[in-house]
C-alpha cells in the first residue's frame, strides 16, 4: 500500500489480457499453452452482443448482462474498439481497488463503535456517558485534524501508489541529505486536500488512513479514562492526528526515511509495518503510556503500600460485543492494506484475512489459558484482551507470514498482553483501566518485531516492496536484515514517538491541566464533565467511598 | 530526573540510528539497535519511577 511499493510491468500483451476478458468459453488451458494472438479492432466488431430485444425479455440467468455491449466506447459512431477495450479493463481494475479500499475503510471506520463498546464496558457506570463520548468524538476532532495537517505530512510525499491510480498529486517529500542518504521527514501537498489534491484517487487514499489515525486516538481514550478532562483530550487528540501520528506513518508508509532503510542500508526491505502494528498501535499504545503517565491512576487504583486495587468494569456484555466488532472491523484493517484487489499480489488478501482471524483466536486462547491457570477461571476481559492482543500484533505482518506463523505470533501476543498488564500494574504502577498500553502498545512491537522473525518470502506484492526487489523475508527464513530494520522502527517507536507524545500532554497538562478534580472523579465525570449521566435511573455509588451521584443536582 | 529520562529515551534512539552510519556490518547495526532500545526503555522506567517518587497514593491520598 506504500508509497515507495513499486509494481512490475506483467508480462502479459494486451492482447493476451483480450483474449482471456473477452473470449469467456475459451478453454483457459488453451490460452495457456498456446503463443497469445493478436487481437484487431475487426475481431472486435464480430463479438456477439445480445439484442435490445433479448434485453427487453430480461436476463434471470445473468447471461446478458455485462457483455462487450457495455464497454464504454469513446466514438460510438466508430463502434468498439481495442484502445475502448484496454481502457475499460485499467478503468476496472483501479474501480475494483477504489471499492475495496473504500469498503474495507468503512469496516475500520465501524471498529470505532467496537472500541467505544470496550472501553465503556471497561469502566464504572459513573463514567459511562464520558467514555463513550471521549471514543464519539475522538473520530471528529482526529479527522479534523487530519484533514487539516496530518494527512499532508503523513502521505503528502507517497505518489507511487499504483493499486489507487498513481497518487501524482501527493508529490512533495521534505528530505533531509545526511550522510551521502536522503531522509525522508514529512509530506508537502495535500493540506485540506485542497489544490491538485483534490483528485479522486487521494480522495480513497485520506478515507482509509483518516480511519486508521483514528483508531490510534481511541486507543489513548481507553488509558485515561475515568479522570481525563474532556478540553485536554481534544486538545491532545488534536496533537496526536496532527503532527504525532502523521509523522511516524510518513516514516514508515509516506516513503519516509524507515521505508527507505532498505534502499539506502540495504537492512531488508526497509522497515515494513503491512497494517499498522506500529503506526497505528504502537503509536496509539505509547501515547497511552505516555497520558496516562502525566495523568495518574484513578483515586483508590493503589494503597499506601503500592499494592493496586482491581476497579471492576460495568458490562462485560459490552465488552465482549465491542470485542467481536472490532475483530469484524479487522477484516478491513488488515486485508484492506493491499489499497486493492486487483493487480499483482493482491489476490493475496485472502492469506491475509486468515492470517489475521488465526491469530486473534489463537491470542484469546493463550490468554484465556494464562488466566485459567494462574486464577483458576478464564477471565472475560483478558480472552477479550487476548483476542485484541493476536489482531494487534497479526496486523504489521499479516500481508507476509504463512498461517502457522500467524498463529504462533498470536498466541505469543495473547500470552504478552497478560504479561504486560501485570506488569504495567504492578512494577510501573500506571492505572490503565482497560489495558491499552498492552493490548496496542506491547503487543503492536511485538507484531512489528514479528514481521522480521516471520516473514517466510512469499509475498510478492508485485515484485518489490519499499524499492527493493524481492518478497519480505524475516530472520527465521534467512534475512536478518529485514529484523535489524524492524528494530530500528521499535527504536524509533519507543525513543522519539512517545517522547514526542510525552511533550506534546505534558504541554497540555501544563496550560490546560489533563486531570479533573478529585471530587469530579468520585462523583464520576458524566455530570460533572458532559452535563449528563449515563444511566440516569440508576442510583449510582462508588464502592468503598460512600460517595454517589447526585442525581438531582 | 524526567529531563534524565527524556535524554535516555531519544539518545537510546540516536545510538540505534547511528549504528546505521556508524558500520554496515550486520551484526553491528544489530548490537547497536538492541542497545539503543535497552537505553530508550531505561528512559521509560526512569520517567516511571519519576512519578512513582512523588506518587499521591504513598501519602495516603490517592490524588496526586
Amino acid at each position: 500500500m506504500r508509497a515507495s511499493r513499486t509494481r512490475r510491468r506483467d508480462g502479459w500483451c494486451a492482447a493476451a489480457i483480450l483474449a482471456v476478458s473477452l473470449g469467456g468459453a475459451w478453454p483457459l488451458h488453451a490460452a495457456e499453452s498456446s503463443d497469445p494472438v493478436p487481437i484487431t479492432t475487426a475481431d472486435l466488431k464480430g463479438i456477439p452482443t445480445p439484442s435490445a430485444d433479448d434485453l427487453a425479455k430480461g436476463d434471470p440467468a445473468g447471461s446478458l448482462t455485462g457483455t462487450a455491449g457495455d464497454i464504454v466506447m469513446a466514438d460510438p459512431k466508430a463502434g468498439l474498439t481495442i484502445a475502448d477495450v484496454v481502457n475499460q479493463i485499467g478503468q476496472n481494475r483501479i474501480a475494483i481497488n477504489f471499492v475495496w479500499t473504500l469498503v474495507t475503510g468503512f469496516l475500520v471506520m465501524f471498529m470505532q463503535a467496537g472500541f467505544a463498546l470496550v472501553e465503556t464496558g471497561l469502566c464504572r457506570a459513573k463514567n459511562a456517558n464520558h467514555t463513550m463520548m471521549m471514543n464519539f468524538m475522538v473520530y471528529g476532532f482526529g479527522m479534523f485534524a487530519y484533514w487539516v495537517m496530518g494527512f499532508a505530512i503523513q502521505q503528502g510525499g507517497s505518489a507511487g501508489i499504483t493499486n489507487l491510480g498513481g497518487m501524482a498529486p501527493l508529490n512533495g517529500e521534505f528530505k533531509l541529505s545526511l550522510f551521502g542518504k536522503d531522509w525522508g521527514l514529512f509530506g508537502t501537498k495535500g493540506f485540506f486536500l485542497s489544490g491538485s489534491s483534490y483528485d479522486v484517487g487521494v480522495m480513497v487514499l485520506f478515507l482509509f488512513q483518516m480511519v486508521f489515525m483514528d483508531t490510534a486516538t481511541t486507543i489513548v481514550t481507553g488509558a485515561a479514562a475515568e479522570r481525563w478532562k474532556f478540553v485536554a483530550f481534544a486538545i491532545s487528540t488534536f496533537f496526536l492526528g496532527a503532527i504525532t501520528y502523521p509523522l511516524f506513518g510518513n516514516w514508515a508508509w509516506g516513503g519516509g526515511w524507515l521505508s527507505q532503510l532498505g534502499a539506502n542500508f540495504k537492512l531488508g526491505h526497509g522497515y515494513c509495518d503491512f497494517a499498522g502494528s506500529g503506526v497505528v498501535h504502537s503509536v496509539g499504545g505509547l501515547t497511552a503510556l505516555a497520558v496516562a503517565l502525566i495523568i495518574g491512576p484513578r483515586i483508590g487504583k493503589y494503597n499506601r503500600d503500592g499494592s493496586p486495587n482491581a476497579i471492576p468494569g460495568h458490562d462485560i456484555t459490552m465488552v465482549l460485543l465491542g470485542c467481536f466488532i472490532l475483530a469484524f472491523g479487522w477484516f478491513g484493517f488488515n486485508p484492506g492494506s493491499t489499497l486493492g484487489a486487483s493487480g499483482a499480489g493482491n489476490l493475496r488478501i485472502s492469506s491475509v484475512a486468515v492470517n489475521t482471524m488465526l491469530a486473534g483466536a489463537t491470542g484469546s486462547f493463550a490468554a484465556i489459558l494464562y488466566m485459567w491457570i494462574r486464577f483458576g477461571k478464564p477471565d472475560a476481559s483478558m480472552s477479550g484482551n487476548g483476542l485484541l492482543a493476536g489482531l494487534v500484533a497479526i496486523t504489521a505482518p499479516s500481508g507476509f507470514v504463512n498461517t502457522v506463523g500467524a498463529s504462533i505470533i498470536g498466541f505469543a501476543a495473547g500470552f504478552f498482553v497478560c504479561l504486560s498488564v501485570e506488569f504495567v500494574e504492578r512494577v510501573l504502577k500506571v492505572d490503565d483501566p482497560v489495558g491499552a498500553i498492552s493490548v496496542h502498545g506491547t503487543c503492536g512491537l511485538w507484531g512489528v518485531l514479528s514481521l522480521g522473525l516471520f516473514a517466510d518470502g512469499t509475498s510478492n506484492y508485485g515484485g518489490s516492496w519499499n524499492g527493493v526487489d524481492g518478497s519480505v523475508t524475516g530472520l527465521f527464513y534467512g534475512d536478518a536484515g529485514q529484523f535489524v530494520a524492524q528494530l530500528i522502527g521499535v527504536c524509533t517507536l519507543v525513543g522519539v514517538i512517545f517522547t514526542l507524545s510525552y511533550v506534546c500532554n505534558w504541554i497540555v497538562d501544563v496550560f490546560v491541566g489533563q486531570r479533573v478534580s478529585a471530587e469530579a472523579e468520585l462523583e464520576g465525570l458524566d455530570l460533572p464533565e458532559m452535563g449528563a449521566l449515563g444511566y440516569p435511573e440508576f442510583q449510582l455509588v462508588t464502592p468503598g467511598t460512600g460517595h454517589s451521584v447526585d442525581v438531582g443536582r | 530526573m524526567q529531563l534524565l529520562a527524556l535524554m535516555l529515551l531519544v539518545g537510546g534512539w540516536m545510538i540505534a540510528v547511528g549504528g546505521l552510519v556508524a558500520s554496515d556490518a550486520l551484526a553491528v547495526r544489530l548490537i547497536l539497535a538492541s542497545l539503543g532500545l535497552a537505553t530508550s526503555l531505561g528512559g521509560i522506567a526512569t520517567l516511571t519511577s519519576s512519578y512513582i517518587q512523588n506518587a499521591s497514593w504513598k501519602k495516603g491520598g490517592a490524588l496526586r
